[in-house]
């Protein structure tokens, strides 16, 4: 058992002894990050890794919130997080304290019709104009709507949590788009469409004969393809909403400069699928090359690198009366050792690779486990991120 | 991978449609490809909502156009492009759509060139989140209209890869938002027209692939259940990555005799991977009512190519 403990971990291998001392590059981002967001290609399982990560803030004593954004029923439970909650759920003090864990742990799956509420409510002065805004038929189709708005609802969420300051960790799981950055565009693209320009067209009472022409032409335009009726509706649907484009363009402004300062974190959470890791790589260099956004390493999630302290089948002696079946099935499953060994040692290599892509760069793997993910496996999940030296133990009394 | 529907596709749309991750993309290059070695005229098609100059920034196929990886070709764009034979491929664009939808609405086609570069209508397009998609399906009504000068059909099967599972179903519910908004005009007749293609079982019909593992399998039932809501045909299962079984019923008896700690021996770890899968299957099989078409996980040697991968780019 001593021995193994003082076996180098997956998650400090490979780095430089000063490295090493600090622990694990994600206990390092738990406690000194208010945001830590997860990016990664669809199927890695970055809600998992989402949820596995807000478990680990707890275990470091932190009070942690988890924003998802579609996670499974079966995760749902493990975490749970009941699927239509108004407000993050905390889960019950007794579950975590079972395991030994100081912090607590808050869950939300975002919900765009219940932020675009709570934010129309914050923003607007008063009941009558909110409650105007909420029975237009076009602001209740958008805010229904699955495209797009998760992706704004996402970010605007994370603002309000944060600016709220109910926990020392928010830790985003970034909705599942082809590109996993979308929702950092989210809030542009919204400003884009918020743009005056456009809503100058549709307002009535703006001045001078440009503004008055363009708005002609639009009119025409509009009522041409949407039908006659809609461009009123669109005009009183931005003549209620206008009031709130001010605080909502410099809500998406505080979100981009949350994003990028110091307070903040990304990490690229893939698969060892090749697929999955070229995705991987292209998020990192869009993140840290392009958008110069705090990146600070990739987790390797069902990795197959853990092998120590396993047997081989080699192991296995067969009895003189054995069967001719007995061993053609040894045999088999000595060959199918010899695939795992494979996997280990390419999920190892896998992993230095990782950490060589750039300066500072780093990574830790999580282990491949066996069937549903319950509490009990996100508790190893969470272990092997921060403290991988005990997983080996864990699995073992699992 | 080959995947060989047995009496070829009767419909004209197939959309594959899955969880992220799943191996949709290979799935759409594998039916595409079937289809297209029976001389059919087959248009593979993915759908982008990048801007192309936005795509031309990065060159990296597999991220840009994952489904020319698959299909082993250089980056698909708006305009049909013969790949193999029959076989053509596209990228599906908001942007190509509207330009159409426009085109086919305004009197002039000057007037929805014009319209296009005015900025007021073009952010509108891009930004309004519905419209999108609803380009997305213009597109596809577009392209699946387009006739030979013989009258046949330009494209007699187009099989769509979509992006995430809430695309499949974003694709039908957007129309219906916009039905239920508009009371009329060309958008609500091009929804409609959306709808009805979508829902006609006649023509439309989708493949639903998934992964031999519990949590996969329910999304997959529950994905299948959001089709079967908005009225889309659900025509195959695929269950991707399926481990292959190498033991007898015999062997595997006798390895469980031999191995008394599964999940401490090398090797033995594969085989509850293997139960789940039966499991899976078994499960998909009986709850939705319908053939399940198993795809075997490549045993090759990936270890050098996805290597290969991390080392190229800085």
């Amino acid at each position: 058992m001593t021995e193994r403990r003082s076996a180098p971990s997956l998650a400090t291998e490979g780095l430089a002894p000063s490295e090493r001392w600090k622990g694990p590059f994600i206990a390092r981002l738990l406690a000194d990050k208010r945001v830590v967001v997860c990016c990664g290609a669809g199927g890695v399982g970055k809600t998992t890794t989402a949820a596995a990560l807000g478990l680990a803030a707890a275990m470091l004593g932190k009070k942690a919130l988890v924003l998802t954004i579609d996670p499974a029923r079966r995760l749902a439970e493990a975490i749970g997080s009941p699927l239509a909650a108004r407000a993050p759920v905390p889960m019950p003090d007794a579950r975590l304290a079972e395991v030994g864990i100081r912090g607590t742990l808050s869950t939300w799956m975002v919900d765009p019709r219940i932020v675009f509420e709570g934010m129309v409510r914050r923003l607007t002065t008063d009941q009558i104009q909110a409650d105007a805004i909420l029975q237009n038929r076009i602001y209740r189709a958008l805010a229904q709507l699955v495209a797009g708005m998760q992706e704004y609802t996402a970010a605007e969420a994370l603002y309000g949590f944060v600016e709220g300051g109910d926990y020392d960790v928010v830790i985003l799981d970034t909705p599942p788009s082809r590109n996993a950055l979308d929702f950092l565009e989210a809030p542009r693209k919204l400003s884009l469409f918020l743009d005056e320009r456009i809503v100058g067209v549709f307002l009535p009472g703006s001045s001078g004969i440009f503004r008055n022409r363009a708005r002609q032409i639009a009119h025409g335009v509009f009522a041409r393809i949407f039908g006659e009726g809609f461009f009123d509706e669109m005009q009183q649907f931005l003549a209620t909403f206008s009031g709130m484009f001010v605080s909502m363009r410099s809500h998406a402004e505080s979100v981009r400069k949350l994003l990028k300062s110091d307070a903040s974190s990304f990490v690229v959470v893939t698969s060892p699928e090749p697929a999955a890791l070229a995705e991987a790589a292209h998020l990192e260099r869009t993140l840290a090359t392009e958008m110069l956004l705090p990146f600070s390493g990739f987790i390797l999630n069902r990795s197959w690198a853990y092998t120590r302290g396993l047997r081989s089948p080699s192991e296995l002696v067969l009895p003189p009366d054995a069967t001719r079946v007995d061993h053609a099935a040894l045999a088999k499953l000595e060959q199918l050792a010899a695939e795992e060994l494979r996997l280990a040692e390419r999920d190892r290599q896998l992993l230095s690779s990782l950490r060589k892509r750039r300066a500072g760069c780093q990574a830790a793997a999580t282990p491949q486990l066996d069937g549903d993910i319950d509490f009990a496996a996100l508790v190893l999940i969470a272990e092997s991120l921060i403290a991988p030296t005990t997983v080996e133990d864990a699995l073992e009394n699992r | 991978m080959s995947l060989r529907i047995r009496d070829g596709i009767a419909q004209r749309l197939v959309l594959v449609t899955g969880k992220g991750g799943v191996g949709k993309t290979t799935v759409t290059a594998a039916i595409a490809r079937s289809a297209a070695s029976s001389g059919k005229r087959v248009l593979a098609a993915e759908i982008s909502y990048e801007s192309p100059r936005e795509a031309g920034a990065t060159q990296d196929a597999e991220i840009t156009s994952p489904l020319a990886a698959a299909l082993g070709t250089s980056p698909l764009v708006d305009e049909p492009r013969r790949l193999d034979g029959t076989l053509h491929g596209a990228r599906l664009s908001p942007l190509a759509g509207h330009l159409q939808f426009l085109r086919d609405t305004l009197p002039m086609r000057l007037l929805a060139d014009a319209a296009m570069k005015s900025a007021a209508v073009r952010r509108f397009f891009i930004a309004a989140p519905t419209l999108a998609e609803l380009g997305i399906v213009y597109r596809l009504l577009h392209l699946l209209s387009l006739e030979r000068p013989n009258g046949q059909h330009e494209w007699e099967l187009v099989v769509c890869d979509l992006p995430a599972t809430g695309h499949a179903l974003a694709l039908a519910q957007v129309p219906q938002a916009l039905v239920d908004i508009l009371r009329g005009g060309p958008i609500h007749a091009a929804a409609q027209e959306g709808l009805s293609l979508l829902r006609d079982p006649a023509r439309t019909t989708s493949v639903l692939v998934t992964l031999p593992e519990p949590l996969p399998v329910s999304e997959a039932i529950e994905l299948h259940e959001g089709l079967h809501r908005l009225s889309i045909d659900c025509g195959l299962v695929v269950l991707n990555r399926v481990p292959e079984n190498p033991f007898s019923a015999e062997e595997r008896a006798a390895v469980e005799r031999m191995v008394t700690d599964r999940m401490r021996m090398l090797g033995a770890r594969r085989l509850p991977r293997i139960d789940r899968a039966r499991a899976a299957c078994d499960r998909l099989e009986h709850e939705l009512h319908m053939p399940v078409r198993v795809v075997y996980e490549a045993n090759a040697n990936v270890t050098t190519s996805v290597l290969e991968q991390l080392r190229g780019a800085p």
